[in-house]
């Protein structure tokens, strides 16, 4: 008698069900683990540049030396025209967003896969995982933006390149565009790769040629027009010449074009996201 | 009485075979293209009935906990208790049911979960901490304590990769040790460290229920210690629970089962002839030693016994002796219902350790091995000089006499 009352008495504050939902925690959840959060970006960034000879140095380093190789090769050795802009210069600013994109592609692919041990152990909102990718990544952009400034700054003082500052606050845009996508993409592919372990190899594969479909070492008005379909279906593409444009005042703007890479965003966003919470409980069943 | 904290209202678990997939893309698309394309059968599944297969982890299980109290698991292999502590746990849903409750819970379903090799002890008791569930504050609240308890306070700043094993399992478990849930959940993480470590957790647990009145689920296969710790206990078997209640009649059901099913009242070996008992004397001997063995088996109709064999198998199921009837037949000895066989076997030169002892029948038209009938203890035959003998495993199987020439 007194069991039955009890029971209806209670006020429950949880309750564990078979359904999934889409869109997972709650803000207010996820808020509560800020303090993980901040941890997971701290020991990501500490970690990744321990027992390496230079160390932090490398955030620099990576970038500065991709930009040598591509300038030897595309400009000394192919002779790829740089609109009269110093050809370092140049590749450094699509080599930046290009790093932004793929470092946070790759790394939220693997995602699920990587922290597959600690999620079968231990239960936090698994969103936390990708969110601190990003802005351990956004971080990381950040101080090469730096490096990409102290740069810019080089070359208009000293060689009078051509800089509006106002156009500066274009690459707002851009970076979150190329952002969002890496983040979305990532988000798809890290629960199909959990699945199939064979795709990493394959991903690995493909966002190197992507690259080339990407105007980071040429520009969309180089393209010849019968095969300009395959760059402008791209929605980086038009962000890589935003994103240049803010920097150089060189390059094409096309608002649809910016219409149709802000949709794409939304739409990967939202789909990696809702696709990311429903099946990642279902994962742990093989995982 | 006080309130009902955890309420588990018929939940159970499938776990589907086959629907999983191959974990190959390529292998996948070529599955899917046999069976809906080409229909033809699937090469990785060699029946399409095994891709249909679903297991039960848990079935129906409810229960009720009360704040405060202190609930072991307990159950075989297999028996669903992880999955158990997982659902709780949220990091695996239910197939059907609901789980309600209240306050947070914390869960310890391994040692040291979030621990990054690379980072300092101090940097790994935040990461860890915070992934339990601890934020900022409540870490540095009880900073102290977590680094007493662990007793690494010189290395804190040591990444953990240079730490000893067990320096690691302290740091980890004082991590844990110092949740402040409302309710903490613990699978069978005491089975690592050394036993003065063992015991100091096992007191933390105690403490955490006793004096500061959480509610504590545990899991563990000694059940010794879920007698010791527990008010209450839910013993699984095949998913389901096959007892609830409070501790010592729950740990002394499971223990008559598994008895019941080592020591079989009664085993049928073919149709209308069952074992009805193997006794061996005593549960333990010394090594060298002499064992009797008595089989008593219960029949409709006098059998035609055609092979008859005793086997010795060791702990991990490795076959070490056969004790070959066949010459023996004559000495069986018949009733009415019953035929008996006496036999001695003469020094066990077995190293010592945990044996069990199976059986070889070829009655009638079935014949098979049982493996499991009784479990017998080998103990080192006392030593008369003063050498230390070798551990176990470097001494192999036998003890084999020996003579200098």
């Amino acid at each position: 008698m007194y069991k039955s009352t009890s029971t209806s008495q209670t006020e429950w504050e949880w309750e564990i069900k078979p359904q999934t939902t889409w869109y997972g925690s709650s803000i207010k959840e996820i808020v509560s683990y800020k303090d993980l959060i901040y941890r997971l970006v701290r020991k990501d960034f500490l970690t990744s540049y321990q027992q390496t000879l230079l160390g932090p140095a490398w955030i620099f380093l990576q970038p500065i030396l991709t930009v040598i190789t591509y300038v030897l090769v595309f400009n000394r050795v192919i002779g790829l025209s740089t609109d009269g802009i110093p050809s370092f210069l140049y590749y450094l600013i699509g080599i930046t967003l290009w790093g932004l994109f793929s470092d946070l592609f790759l790394i939220v692919s693997n995602a699920f896969t990587v922290n597959a041990a600690v999620f079968n152990k231990i239960y936090f909102p698994r969103i936390i995982i990708p969110i601190s990718l990003l802005l351990l990544n956004g971080l990381r952009f950040l101080i090469q933006l730096v490096l990409l400034i102290i740069v810019l700054m080089y070359y208009y003082f000293i060689d009078a390149v051509d800089i509006q500052f106002s156009n500066l606050l274009l690459c707002i845009p851009a970076v979150i565009i190329t952002a969002g996508i890496a983040l979305g993409a990532g988000l798809i592919f890290s629960i199909f790769s959990a699945k199939y372990k064979d795709l990493l190899n394959l991903i690995s594969i493909l966002i190197r040629l992507f690259m080339f479909v990407c105007p980071i070492f040429y520009s969309l008005s180089m393209v010849p027009e019968k095969i300009k379909w395959i760059v402008t279906i791209n929605p980086l593409a038009s962000q890589f010449e935003l994103f240049r444009y803010g920097f150089i005042n060189k390059g094409e703007i096309n608002p649809y074009n910016f219409l149709y890479s802000t949709l794409f965003m939304l739409t990967v966003v939202i789909a990696g996201i809702f696709l990311f919470n429903k099946k990642n409980e279902e994962l742990m069943d093989i995982a | 009485m006080s309130d009902i904290i955890i309420q588990a209202d018929n939940i159970s678990k499938v776990y589907r075979l086959g629907t999983i997939g191959t974990g190959s893309l390529r292998q996948d698309m070529q599955s899917w293209w046999n069976k809906k394309v080409i229909n033809k059968n699937d090469p990785f599944f060699e029946n399409d009935r095994i891709s249909k297969q679903h297991i039960w982890a848990l079935k129906n299980v409810s229960f009720e906990i009360r704040e405060g109290e202190v609930w072991g698991i307990v159950g075989s292999n297999g028996a669903g208790k992880s999955t158990l502590l997982k659902i709780l746990s949220r990091i695996i849903k239910p197939t059907e049911g609901i789980v309600r409750g209240k306050g947070k819970i914390s869960s310890l379903l391994e040692i040291g979960t979030g621990f990054h090799y690379e980072l300092t002890g101090r940097e790994n008791i935040f990461l860890s901490g915070h992934m339990l569930g601890m934020n900022k504050a409540e870490i540095l609240r009880r900073f102290d304590e977590i680094v007493a308890f662990s007793e690494i306070e010189q290395f804190l700043d040591t990444p953990v990769k240079r730490y000893s094993s067990g320096m690691y399992v302290r740091l980890a478990f004082a991590v844990a040790a110092h949740l402040e849930p409302d309710i903490l959940i613990v699978d069978e993480v005491l089975a690592v460290g050394d036993t003065a470590f063992q015991k100091k957790c096992l007191n933390r647990i105690k403490d955490i229920s006793r004096n500061m009145g959480k509610t504590v689920l545990f899991v563990s296969h000694n059940v010794v210690t879920v007698e010791q710790l527990c008010s209450h206990a839910i013993y699984l078997h095949n998913g389901v629970v096959a007892e609830k209640g409070k501790a010592t009649t729950v740990v002394n059901k499971y223990l008559d089962d598994v008895n019941a099913h080592m020591l079989l009242t009664e085993r049928e070996l073919a149709p209308g002839v069952s074992l009805e008992k193997l006794d061996l004397g005593s549960n333990s001997i010394d090594s060298g030693d002499n064992l009797e063995f008595k089989i008593k088996v219960k029949f409709d109709q006098k059998p035609k016994i055609r092979e008859l064999a005793l086997l010795i198998y060791n702990s991990k199921s490795m076959r070490i002796a056969m004790i070959d009837l066949r010459p023996y037949f004559e000495y069986i000895t018949y009733t009415d219902t019953h035929f008996y066989y006496n036999g001695l076997i003469r020094k066990i030169n077995l190293v010592e350790g945990e044996y069990y002892i199976g059986f070889f029948y070829f009655i009638n038209d079935t014949y098979k091995d049982i493996y499991d009938l009784k479990r017998i203890t080998i103990r080192e035959k006392p030593t008369t000089g003063t050498l230390k003998k070798y551990d176990t495993p470097y001494r192999g199987l036998v003890e084999l006499e020996h003579d200098h020439l």
